[in-house]
Parts: structure tokens; sequence; C-alpha cells
């Protein structure tokens, strides 16, 4: 048997190909596990391997061996390597000698280089050895690139987002990070699928999988991805957030679905320690409180509501109007970060101020601002015994805050409800308040799905209905029952979110499901109070998994402000700017041509100066080359009496040509007895008869083509 | 030299409107008027076998033996009989060897009756050798393999060494020993198919197939005529044939480049799994006086591309063994043929 030296190095590319693909989703599965050695070490550990398994599998002594012995020899490799790596970072004396950080990094590059090694010889072994060794080998591949496309099958929302952030602080956007992975993995599964079988078609199949990868790609690049619903309209109070007039209908008939109702709104992080009695933040951004003959809206009397703040300012907004009681309220600073506009700002019940500050990374956030909460600290044992209104209040306004529609059935429930209270709580109004809460948390049904919007007073069609509704209609049905029987009432919208979402961190994230609305009242000396109906009874689950990564990151990116832009910077500085790559891109484009066109010039005018015994080559050279521009050139392995035939059509003078070319090259001739005036000669004929037998556009291709000259062989 | 082979020398030589070429075909002037008058007579009286004829006239020029494979009434004898008929003894003075000789092989036939057998002469008191029908310039072997083993093996000596020994007596054979043998590719009961070693020393094995209709008309119509040429035909003599091979061997040049060909494509038809026996180094070495002579008989002084492509099937057809289960011949030849062949290529235009 001779050895095949043709075949090995045929064997090469495919080899090499094969080995470039394994090793880069170990590259790329390392990435998020690793450091920069570790994942080096496992890019060359796989090709190392590779290497060594499909080139020297099949010689001895490896050929000798059973399957079994070199996957244990792997396994072995693969515990020899983790001991070693063990050691490098618990031995004290290896760290004195390098410096601890070099300790660990050889350490990873050791751990990582025997992992994707041993896999790598136990895959690539397998290929060889048995028929289902090639699907596993796939199965990894298109596992690294799974599961590093998972991690970001949200977007931007959850971690890790080691590609997402890595396009998104250079200013690129991640999608065409994303699809361009996809289709890099495409390409990669089919090449491997490629070189398990002979099939001659797939390298064309293979190429038109390519063209279609990147036509999707330049496709996003031109047109941009579909955009996605806005987070806006999905919060459950009705409240719009972003554009919304005041006069439209706050009741939404399933409109309120429960879609991506996980979606971030915002994020808190909170500068003050601040705890709520009730079991829940709530963060008010305005409220409803003018009843304009048909429901509660939002004031437009100067005179009502001076404790909000409706617009956002550039500097320091102060509300008009300070809660009392302060000895039972505490300060609280919270910086806010809102990730979907807002029409107005919102903050922990009672804001007093709002502050702007600098956006850390205004890719995320689209406003930052500090608000300064009076957060109340009291229970609702307080407010026993406490009279409702504000002594300032002129007689109008508190009418405004009594006012409720022309309907005596809210007033008959109310007060069939407080008639039950125990004799020294019938005049007090907390405890009239609390009882008509206590009726609908009894016997309201919380639910998305509900008939009211478009009913006269869809208030009335939930409270002497099915008492099937959401927030909206408990706080509207509760508010009217309170303003019935005298207690100045308004509903505040904003966001509720359970205390318990908060997780021990100091920041707080607020997604769309904890948009609400609820009554609140107005207690001498003490502000507005929030008496939040419950219902027990709900049709739809409203909870959510707690994000406490996604919360945490949120809030690290607020709070480091400063940090984030030196980070920013750092990558932007450390980075290649996509500029300057485009740059080079068109400098070393306009040199390969410059230097395309240089050479194909230089073989057409260098045999008017050549002489022997190089004389028959560069003339025959640049014959060959005015036939290849024109679309002639010689195929694989087809001989050149052949192709003279074949071009004879064309330029029949190049059969002579040919035949002097190769009596010069091959046959005994003495180079020289033909001088370069014949060769010229020659040269000149054929270039006629291709200029006489060639239509106008191929010759202007064969003019302009700078590559023609490749193709002559 | 007949007047139109002149013309197609003249017309091969003087496409380039220069003398350079002609200049150097000067040496082999001669040589093309052997191959050109041996191949007008054959052509003559044989139609519609060119290309056969073509090899059959290379094979003679470099030395070699050919073994054709037809249907009976193809035209094989004819073919035989008149190559054997263009050449003439000359001047040749061994009064034994004559141009021609037919030996039709039966199971029956001894070796003896074809190297010749010493007689007993009663006048001399001696024995003399009566020669057998080997000893001519142009032998006819027709159907080969229906004789025996031992006569095979009789011939394979004579074709190998150019030598016939018998009671340890060698008798030289003519220089000019051309063997063509016929076989018929069915019919194969009671046949003695020939052994791989002897296949090896014929140089061509030429399937034959149905010549066109056109020339098979033209062989109805004018049988005849053919049959009444007798000694109107030119003839060659044989030592114009044995300077012609000489001149060849010596005018036409073989580039390094050509041998590195043959030998590349050799190795990876012995190293293709589609192949169970490749190729002897005999058959290369065989090869190169015919290269030569297909090269002079295009009117080149060297031998190029072209002439490893028409020849190589011819020569490697009957000696390699193919795997079980392949049968295109032709396709594991072109595959093992494209990387030597482009090295070639390729070569002619780096210095």
């Amino acid at each position: 048997m001779t050895v095949r030296a043709e075949h090995s190095s045929h064997h090469f590319l495919p080899t090499s190909l094969r080995a470039a693909i394994i090793a880069s989703s170990f590259w790329v599965l390392s990435l998020s596990l690793s450091v920069v050695s570790g994942s080096v070490a496992a890019f060359v550990g796989c090709l190392f391997a590779c290497y060594l398994v499909d080139l020297r599998l099949h010689q001895p002594p490896w050929n000798r061996f059973r399957t079994s012995s070199i996957l244990c020899a792997g396994l072995l490799l693969w515990l020899v390597g983790i001991f070693t790596a063990q050691l490098l970072v618990s031995s004290q004396s290896v760290a004195d000698l390098v410096s601890p950080m070099g300790a660990f990094n050889s350490s990873e590059f050791i751990k990582w280089f025997v992992i994707s090694a041993s896999i790598t010889i136990g895959l690539r072994s397998l290929a060889h050895r048995t028929s289902y060794g090639a699907v596993l080998e796939i199965l990894f591949v298109a596992s690294a690139f799974v599961i590093t496309l998972a991690a970001h099958r949200n977007g931007m929302i959850h971690r890790p987002f080691f590609i997402g952030d890595f396009a998104l602080v250079r200013g690129i956007d991640p999608s065409a990070i994303l699809m361009a992975f996809g289709c890099i993995a495409v390409l990669s599964l089919s090449a491997l699928l490629m070189m398990e079988s002979n099939q001659r078609r797939l390298p064309y199949h293979f190429a038109v999988l390519g063209i279609l990868c990147f036509s999707l790609l330049a496709y996003v690049r031109l047109f941009g991805l579909p955009t996605p619903q806005l987070t806006d309209d999905l919060g459950l109070t009705g409240q719009q957030s972003g554009n919304g007039s005041p006069q439209e209908n706050p009741f939404r008939d399933g409109e309120d679905t429960a879609n991506d109702k996980e979606a971030p709104v915002a994020v808190v992080v909170f500068r003050d320690d601040y705890e709520p009695i009730n079991g829940s933040y709530y963060f008010r951004e305005s409220a409803y409180s003018q009843f304009n003959g048909s429901m509660l809206d939002f004031t437009t009397r100067q005179d009502m509501d001076q404790d909000l703040i409706e617009f956002f300012t550039n500097g320091r907004a102060d509300t008009e109007q300070l809660p009392l009681s302060e000895d039972q309220r505490t300060a609280v600073r919270s910086t806010i970060g809102m990730l979907v506009p807002h029409r107005s700002p919102f903050g922990l019940e009672s804001p007093i101020a709002y502050e702007n500050v600098p956006n850390p990374n205004n890719l995320r956030f689209k406003r930052t601002y500090n608000s300064y909460s009076l957060a109340p600290e009291y229970d609702f044992e307080f407010l026993i015994g406490r009279e409702t209104g504000r002594e300032d209040w002129s007689d109008e306004v508190l009418q405004e805050y009594l006012a409720l529609p022309d309907d005596p059935r809210y007033q008959e429930l109310a007060e069939s409800l407080i008639s039950n209270l125990r004799p020294e709580f019938t005049e007090d109004p907390f405890a009239k308040s609390w009882a008509i809460k206590t009726y609908l948390d009894e016997n309201g049904i919380y639910s998305l799905k509900n008939e009211h919007a478009y009913e006269p007073d869809p208030a009335a069609s939930f409270l002497f209905g099915d008492l099937t509704g959401y927030c909206m209609h408990f706080s509207f049905a509760a508010a009217y029952m309170y303003r019935s029987i005298g207690i100045p009432t308004r509903v505040g919208v904003g966001y509720s979110v359970p205390a318990s979402n908060r997780s021990g961190g100091s920041s707080l994230l607020i997604q769309a499901v904890h948009g609400h609305a609820w009554p609140e009242i107005y207690f001498r000396d003490i502000g507005w109070v929030i008496v939040d109906p419950a219902p027990q009874q709900t049709l739809v689950d409203m909870t959510t998994d707690p994000q406490n990564d996604l919360q945490q990151l949120l809030g690290d990116m607020l709070r480091n402000d400063a940090s984030f832009e030196d980070f920013l910077e750092s990558q932007q500085s450390s980075f290649i700017s996509l500029q300057a790559l485009l740059n080079v891109l068109y400098v070393s484009a306009i040199l390969i041509l410059t230097v395309a066109y240089l050479i194909k010039f230089y073989r057409l005018w260098v045999p008017s100066q050549a002489r022997e015994p190089n004389q028959h080559r560069v003339s025959y050279r640049a014959v060959l080359d005015r036939l290849s521009a024109i679309g002639l050139h010689r195929r694989y392995g087809e001989s050149r009496e052949n192709f003279a035939a074949r071009a004879s059509q064309t330029a029949p003078t190049i059969k002579v040509m040919t035949h002097s070319h190769l009596a010069c090259a091959l046959g005994s001739d003495v180079p020289g007895h033909f001088d370069r005036m014949q060769w010229n000669a020659l040269q000149r004929a054929i270039s006629k008869e291709i200029h006489h037998n060639t239509v106008t556009w191929k010759k202007v291709l064969a003019l302009l083509n700078p590559f023609s000259w490749l193709l002559t062989r | 030299m007949t007047s139109d082979s002149t013309a197609e020398i003249t017309e091969l030589s003087s496409v380039d409107g220069s003398d350079a070429l002609s200049a150097t075909n000067t040496d082999l002037s001669t040589s093309l008027g052997v191959l050109q008058t041996l191949m007008n007579t054959v052509k003559k009286q044989v139609l519609g076998r060119d290309d056969v004829i073509e090899l059959a006239i290379i094979a003679l020029l470099a030395d070699g033996h050919i073994l054709l494979e037809d249907y009976p009434g193809s035209g094989k004898t004819t073919l035989a009989k008149a190559l054997g008929d263009a050449i003439v003894s000359g001047t040749s003075t061994d009064e034994a060897i004559v141009p021609f000789r037919r030996i039709q092989f039966t199971p029956d036939l001894l070796p003896s009756d074809v190297t010749g057998v010493p007689v007993f002469d009663s006048n001399s008191n001696a024995f003399h050798f009566r020669h057998g029908p080997l000893f001519a310039h142009v032998v006819l072997a027709d159907e080969i393999n229906r004789t025996s083993p031992k006569v095979q093996s009789a011939m394979l000596e004579a074709m190998g060494e150019k030598q016939v020994t018998v009671d340890n007596v060698t008798y030289a054979l003519d220089g000019l020993f051309f063997v063509i043998a016929t076989q018929n590719p069915l019919d194969l009961v009671g046949t003695y198919p020939l052994p791989t070693p002897q296949l090896d020393r014929f140089l061509f094995k030429i399937t034959m197939n149905h010549i066109d209709r056109e020339a098979e008309l033209d062989v109805l119509d004018t049988y005849k005529e053919r049959r009444d040429f007798g000694d109107s035909l030119a003839t060659v003599t044989r030592d114009e044939v044995l300077s012609a091979r000489h001149e060849i061997d010596s005018g036409v040049s073989i580039n390094p480049a050509i041998k590195t060909v043959l030998v590349d494509i050799s190795r990876n038809l012995r190293s293709d799994d589609r192949v169970l026996q490749g190729n002897s180094t005999r058959s290369m070495v065989l090869l190169l006086p015919a290269l030569q002579v297909s090269a002079a008989l295009r009117g080149r002084n060297y031998v190029s591309a072209e002439d490893i492509e028409l020849l190589l099937p011819r020569v490697l057809g009957h000696r390699i063994e193919l795997a079980p289960g392949v049968a295109d011949f032709e396709k594991v030849l072109a595959d093992n043929m494209r990387d030597p062949m482009e090295q070639l290529a390729r070569s002619t235009l780096t210095a």
C-alpha cells in the first residue's frame, strides 16, 4: 500500500474547517463560564485534539486502540487536568511564584484546555469509529449555539446578555449580531453535515443557504425588524402612561390582556430605608378627582389636587401642598428610571418633589429622576376618629370631592353597609370606609374579562351587577360610595408593587402588571390615605415570577451612573470603531483592485519586453489572459491542446500559438529560434481575432474586470 | 510518399505561416513518410477504422503488439493482413523471415506449430530447424484465446523477448516482429482467457466497435476494387520501418514533466479504492515509444498531453483490474488523470 500523499492533503481542508467549527463552539460555550485565558485554551485545545484525532487515528499506534480505551484516556486526561488546575489555585507556593492572578489564569487555561481536548477526542473518535458519532458532534455544536442564543430569547430583558451588552455599549444593533449568529449557526451546521456525506451537490446548496442567510441580514439592515408592541398600553389601570388624553375612557373591556404582563416599566432604587406597613409599595402618578358628569376624571381646577406634580421639569419640581402629620411619616429618597415613557412622573406615596438626574444609560432608560416622598408610617388605628377634608378647602372644592353620579343606589348600598357598624363607630369616617372596603373585599371578584366599559356608568354596572371587574371598577365603586356618605375621595392611579418583590435589595422593579388604581380619602391633618379594596376572589393569575436578576441589574445600572459612563468609555475606546473598520475595508478593497489592475496590465505588457527563455511563457500567458477576460479559460485537468481547439472558434490562431508554446516548453527546441517579433505577431493576430469575434459588452467587461487574469492557468 | 500525405504534413506544419516548426520537422520527415504510406495503404483496404489503423501503426512503430477484440467479420483480419502486406522485406538477408504470417489458433495447436521444429534431413544427416510462422514481420494470431495455455506461453516468450527457444536452442526473431492478436468477446465456451501477464505484453488492447453507416455502405460499394488492389498499393520496406523507429526514438523528445505525469497517474490509480490492481511499471516503459510515435504522427517533435490522452486508455484498459462493483474504467481513469494533467498544463507557464 502506498502512502497517499495526495489524499491526506485532500482531507486537510475539511479537517481544518470542522476543527474550526467545533473549536468555535467551545469558545462560545466557555465565554460565559471562564476568563479570556480559559476561552483561548478551549479553542486551542479543541483544535489540537481535532487535528490529533483526524490525522493520527488511522495510523499506528492509534489505530490499535479500542474506542472505549480512547474514551477512557480522554476521561483520564480530563481528571488529571482538573486536578492540576485545582492544585494551581489551591497551592500557596504557586501563587507566590507567579501572581495569584497568574495562577488563576493558568489554572483556567489548563482546565479548559483539557475539558475541550478530552471532549473533542471523544467526539471525534466516536465520529470516526461509529455511525452515530457524527450526530453527537453536530448536536454538540448546535447546543453551543442554542445555549448562547437562549440567554437572549427576550432580547434585552434577560441575563446574561454578553452579546447584547457587547453590541449596545458600542452602539450596534444587537439584533444584527444575534441574526448573524443564527446565520453562522446554519452555515456551520450545514458545513458539518456536508463534510459527513460526500454529496457533490452540497456545495451548491451551501452557497444558496449562505445567500439566503445574508439576504435576511441585509433585509433587516435595510428595513429593520417589526416593532414589538409597546408596553405602555398594557397597564391594567387603564392609565395612558405615554400620550393618553384625559378624555379617554379609563375603563376598557377585554383590551387588558395578561400578555407580556411582566414587561418592565421602571426601576426604583431606594436611597433611604423604608418598608410599607400594608404590604405594598404605592407609586402615585396622578389621580381622578373631578366628576365630569359621567365619571371621575383629571381635575381641571387649579385649587384641587395641589399635591400632585403633573409634568416633568428640567430641574426640581416641588409639590404645592405637603401632606400633614409629618411625625407619622418618614422622608424617603428614591431614584426612578423609566423604561417606558410616561406622561407624568410618579413617586412613592406621597411624593413631594421630583428632581431630574443625569441618565446613566440612555439606551435603557427613557428618563431618570429622584423622587422625594413622605411615606406614611402610621397604621390604620391612627386614622380612627379622624375628621375628613382639609381645613383650607373651599366649599366648592369639597363639593368636587363629594360629587358622584346621580344614582341613589350608591348611597343606599353604602348606608346599608355602615348600618351594621358598632354604635361607637357609626360616625367615624374611617370605620365607614373600612366597612365598604370589606364588603368589596369579600364580594368582589377580580377579573380582566368584564362587560362594563360601554355602560353609561361602568362602576354602577359593576357594583350593582356581577361585582366582577378589575381595580378601576373597584376603586370607582368604592370612591362613589365613600363620596355618597360624605367622605372626600379621589381615585389615585400609578403602580402598586408587593413589598416581597424587593427581596431584600434596594432596588425594585415595576412591571406592567403592577399598574393600579385605588381610592384615597383625605383625612384632616394627615393627607390623602389609600383605602384600597383587595378582592379575595380572582379569576386571573396576576402573580409574576420574581425577576430578581433583572431588578438587581437595572438597579445597579441606575445607581452606578458614573461608573457606567466610565465603562462605556473604556469599552468604546478599546474597541476599534465600526467606522475605522469600514475605512480599513475600503482602503484594502481599493488596494486590492489597484494591485489587480497593475498585475493585469503588467502581464499584457511584459511580452513586448521579454526575451527567451521567458518569451514563450509570457507571450502565451498574455494571450490566455485575453481569452480569460472574455470568459474562455482552460478547465481543470484539460490539456492545452483541447483548450486551444475549444478556443479556436473565437481565435483560430490560438492553435498555432499553443503549438509553438508547447514546442518550447515541452519540446527540446532551443528557445530563441522563434524571436520576439514572431511571438508578438501571433499575439496581435489573436487579439484581432478576439476583437472581431466578441460582442461589445463582453469586450467592455474584459477591459474592466480586474481579476480576469486569475482564471488563467 | 503519396501526394495527399505530403499535403497533410505541409498543412500541419504550415498553419502558423512560419518555418520555425517545419524546420524542426525535417528531422522526422522520413519517418513521417513511412507512417503516412503505411496509413494510406491500410486505409485504402480497411474502411471506417481510421482510429484503429492509427493505433496499430503506432504500436508497430513503437515496437509493441496489439490485441484486437471484436465480433467476427468486423475486419480484424483484413486490417492485420493489410498491414502485413504493406511491409515488404526489402533488402532483408534472412530468407526465413517473410513479411506476413497468419496463425489460426485452435485448442489442439502445439507450441512447435508456432515456433517451428527441428526436422531430420536425411541428406545431410542432421537436424534442420524449420521456421514456424512466428518468423515474420507481421504475425496475425487469430482467436488467440482459443488455444491452450502452453501455446499461449510460447507466444509470450516470442512477444516479450523477440526470440524462440526450441530444444534449448534460441532463434532470434525479426527485429520488426509485430503481433496482431484477435479475440472474440463473445463465444467464450472452450476458450482459455489470456492471463494477466500475457495481456501485459500487448501494448494496446483495442476494442473495436461496429463501423458507422456511411463506412459500412462504402465497404459494400468498394469490396471488389479493394480485392483487386493487389500490388498497386504503395509499400514500405522492413528497413524503412526500422529506421523510422530509430529516427522517432531520437527525434521526438520526452519532457521530464511527461514522465512525471505518467508516474503520478500510475500511483494515483494504485492507491484508488476502486482499483484492485494497478498497472505495471512495464506498461509505462512500453508506453513511452508509443507516445513518441503518436507525437510524430501529429508532426510534433515533443510528446504532449494530447498523446497521453489518446493512448493512456488503450494502454491501461486491459492492465487495470477494477474492484468488484466498479464498472466505469473511463471514469476511474479520468478521475486519476485530472490532477497530474493539470500539473502538466500548469508547468508550461512556470519557469
